[in-house]
């Protein structure tokens, strides 16, 4: 009879689920990979040098293109809102995101995505795996695997949302560099040891459990405890960060960010950041309009922008953001048809996306919708050139296979190329 | 020669159509009853001539005109914009135009209204702030700030010395305009609601206005947030009593119609006027009795309402979402043809 691998009480130490969400897939060869084998050669060194990050804002239900990046005001399907300059001359973004357009010489925009997806689920995976089906790790989880340092002592992939289901985002990949979901700005459950255990007694407990572990290994696949072990390694780094997630916020810095859910995340991505994580992804929930959308594009994104400025002024104040490559993307973005109640629906066939800091070229736009944003005008682009654009950035060779044993398997998809004139 | 037919709201019937090429926003009719003017979603406005049946096209909005008023002789129009705009349109002449055009508020300015003696005009927007404004000059008289979010909806008082604004929250202000000051607040938050799964806020007054002899005003708007990011919420008008300011109705829809109320009318005959859109992208209006929270008479179209206004005393004018302005009669049908300006309506396209 099978072992029920999820039932040995690790649950008590900490939320152990956070860490198994890839382990479906990620029993083989977790550790097989070798680094030297995807950086290119020149990025090998500073990669050595500075710790690449990634930061994800993830903008979930599908925000307006016409309403963000790509405003078309006076056209068919303009809807009400000004487009307004940035500091890129030329370059004009939606009135709703006035703070951000004053630092839109730090990002660059692509406009021209056509994913041919207007489905959440679907969208979201393409845009996180860049392949349109197939068990593929996310972005994040490649992130952690390649640019995590060795001796990291934060997950390389966390999550920040105070929602959503728990995805498995690691698949070959291994449950080390699965996505840990934090619940907002909470710490992880079961941070701290109980009481009435001492170090001593818990580093016995830990021997013991190691022992174990080795006897059972001997007679069975090294993958069963693979799992298990990374989720103890996991949670014994948290354990001795969990100041990270006790500290609270300063008042000045809330007065910055806002006194809301997204203000207090993106603090806490700009912490993690800063004290070594590789891939911190923050979730900002309410663009899926299929009504209002333009009231509720006025509440999200008044919202998201001033936040949104506050850190990247941070990581850019604090020399982090030429190593940290920003993401702000959604699964789709929405029709530019307006609906009977002054909404816009989902849509994949010409929408956009910013990014910004590491490797990427900064005040570009990539790409063209035609004059009502029915149509992708020029250079048409699709999560698949996304995901190479990421890494690429970041200095990993995203042509390149991962290294796993007996299997060949591209990191990128090779139908796909990165966008090479938004690299820096 | 017929007499004059008996107003009953059962025998509401369509007696014309007036198309735009674009869906429209909202609607107002001059209180002489010749012109329909209506936003859309475009950068112009729409007038309608009912007594030659004339059509022209007021351009020079950057924005999507939100919301119109008129003076007491129809000859001025008022309109405000979702960039925060209002202009002044003289229709006197035989080229209708623009008159003044100011920056009334930062962001939309979502509603605009002029006073009962024609001298000043309110507005209220985005900037959480409602303003009093020299109708003739354009100056601004009075900034009232107060409100803690977006101001969906003003109206004066006919005593001329009161104004109410409603917000995203439901919060009714009450200002003096004697004293200048905030006289009271009135809690409408049945009006808003919270959508814990996408975790926003949704509300407002999507129209405004009061009775006749100012004993009463009504707000119409939304109730009951399921899932607001679909259109699934219940429609509400609430009609509050001015003295008090409680609310004294609650007036539904059929439990079936999710959606938003976007116009209220209180009509002289003492019953009251509701319209709204469905989520499917249906309208529907309601008759209302008073003392009675649910419609004695609904009437089906196949478009969702916008917005709503009296034509006289018989007729209602409806915006909706295809880009039609609809009239709609309410009388029995006649058994003869249309006369005089119906016609010219019936024909106008």
């Amino acid at each position: 009879m099978r072992r029920d691998q999820d039932c040995n009480g690790i649950d008590h130490l900490l939320a152990r689920r956070e860490f198994l969400a890839g382990s479906a897939a990620g029993v083989m060869g977790a550790n097989a990979i070798g680094l030297g084998t995807l950086t290119s050669p020149a990025s090998a060194a500073a990669l050595e040098q500075q710790q690449k990050r990634v930061l994800q804002i993830y903008l979930q239900g599908g925000v307006s293109q016409l309403e963000s990046w790509d405003p078309k005001p006076g056209t068919q399907y303009g809807g009400p809102f000004q487009a307004i300059p940035t500091s890129v001359p030329g370059m004009h973004i939606s009135e709703l995101l006035p703070h951000t357009a004053k630092r839109m010489h730090l990002l660059s925009v692509v406009r021209s995505i056509n994913s041919k997806i207007g489905d959440h689920r679907q969208g979201m995976l393409f845009m996180e795996k860049g392949r349109r089906a197939g068990e593929y790790p996310y972005v994040g989880s490649v992130a952690s695997r390649y640019l995590a340092p060795e001796n990291s002592d934060l997950p390389g992939y966390i999550h920040i949302s105070k929602r959503g289901i728990n995805d498995s985002t690691s698949a070959f990949l291994g449950a080390r560099h699965a996505q840990l979901k934090l619940d907002g700005d909470k710490p992880p459950e079961n941070l701290i040891a109980p009481s009435g255990i001492e170090d001593s007694a818990d580093e016995a407990r830990e021997k013991l459990r190691i022992q174990f572990n080795r006897r059972f290994t001997k007679q069975r696949s090294p993958a069963l405890t693979d799992v298990y072990n990374s989720s103890y390694e996991a949670a014994a780094k948290l354990m001795k960060r969990k100041a990270i997630f006790e500290g609270k916020a300063l008042a000045k810095d809330l007065d910055r960010f806002g006194q809301h859910d997204f203000g207090r995340h993106c603090l806490l991505a700009r912490d993690l950041l800063e004290n070594g994580a590789t891939c911190v992804k923050v979730t900002h929930h309410g663009y899926d309009t299929h009504a209002e959308n333009f009231n509720f594009h006025l509440e999200q994104l008044g919202e998201f922008d001033k936040t949104f400025s506050m850190l990247l002024d941070d990581l850019h104040d604090r020399g982090m953001l030429e190593s940290t490559l920003v993401m702000v993307y959604s699964e789709m973005g929405r029709t530019p048809k307006i609906n009977s109640k002054y909404g816009r629906d989902h849509w994949g066939t010409a929408w956009s996306m910013a990014m910004g800091g590491c490797g990427i070229q900064s005040g570009a736009i990539i790409g063209k919708t035609n004059l009502d944003g029915t149509k992708v005008a020029e250079r048409e682009v699709d999560p698949g050139h996304l995901f190479h654009t990421y890494l690429s950035a970041v200095g990993l060779d995203s042509s390149a296979d991962h290294d796993l044993s007996g299997r060949s398997i591209p990191i990128g998809d090779p139908a796909a190329e990165p966008i090479s004139e938004l690299l820096s | 020669m017929n007499p004059t037919p008996a107003i009953d709201p059962i025998q509401t019937h369509q007696i014309a159509e007036l198309k735009h090429r674009n869906a429209l926003t909202t609607l107002r009719v001059d209180p002489t009853g010749r012109y329909v003017a209506a936003g859309a979603q475009d950068l112009d406005v729409q007038v309608w001539d009912l007594v030659d049946g004339n059509q022209f096209t007021l351009t020079g909005h950057k924005s999507w005109v939100r919301s119109i008023d008129f003076s007491a002789d129809g000859n001025l129009l008022y309109t405000a914009c979702w960039g925060g705009v209002v202009k002044v349109w003289d229709l006197s002449h035989d080229i209708p135009g623009m008159k003044r055009s100011f920056q009334a508020h930062q962001g939309a300015a979502r509603w605009v209204r002029l006073s009962p003696d024609g001298k000043r005009l309110a507005t209220g927007g985005n900037d959480r702030l409602v303003k009093v404004w020299n109708a003739e000059t354009g100056e601004l008289e009075q900034p009232f700030s107060g409100h803690q979010r977006h101001v969906y909806g003003v109206d004066f008082h006919p005593n001329g010395e009161h104004l109410i604004s409603q917000d995203l929250m439901g919060v009714v202000i009450v200002w003096n305009l004697k004293t200048l000051v905030k006289q009271r607040t009135i809690d409408a938050s049945m009006m808003t609601g919270y959508d814990k799964k996408f975790a926003a806020d949704m509300g407002g007054a999507r129209d405004l206005q009061f009775n006749a002899d100012g004993q009463l005003w009504a707000s119409a708007g939304i109730t009951k947030v399921v899932n607001s990011f679909a259109g699934i919420q219940d429609p509400i008008i609430v009609v509050f009593d001015w003295t008090t300011g409680e609310a004294k109705q609650q007036l539904r829809a059929a439990e079936k119609f999710k959606g938003v109320a976007w116009a209220v009318r209180f009509h002289p005959e003492g019953f009251t006027i509701g319209a709204g859109a469905e989520k499917s992208g249906k309208g529907e209006i309601w008759f209302y009795r008073d003392k009675q929270e649910s419609a004695f008479h609904t009437f089906a179209m196949k478009s969702a309402a916008r917005a709503l206004d009296l034509v006289g005393n018989d007729r209602l004018a409806v915006a909706h979402a295809d880009g039609f302005v609809r009239l709609y009669q309410m009388t029995a049908k006649s058994s003869e043809p249309e006369q005089d300006g119906k016609e010219a309506e019936s024909s106008a396209t």
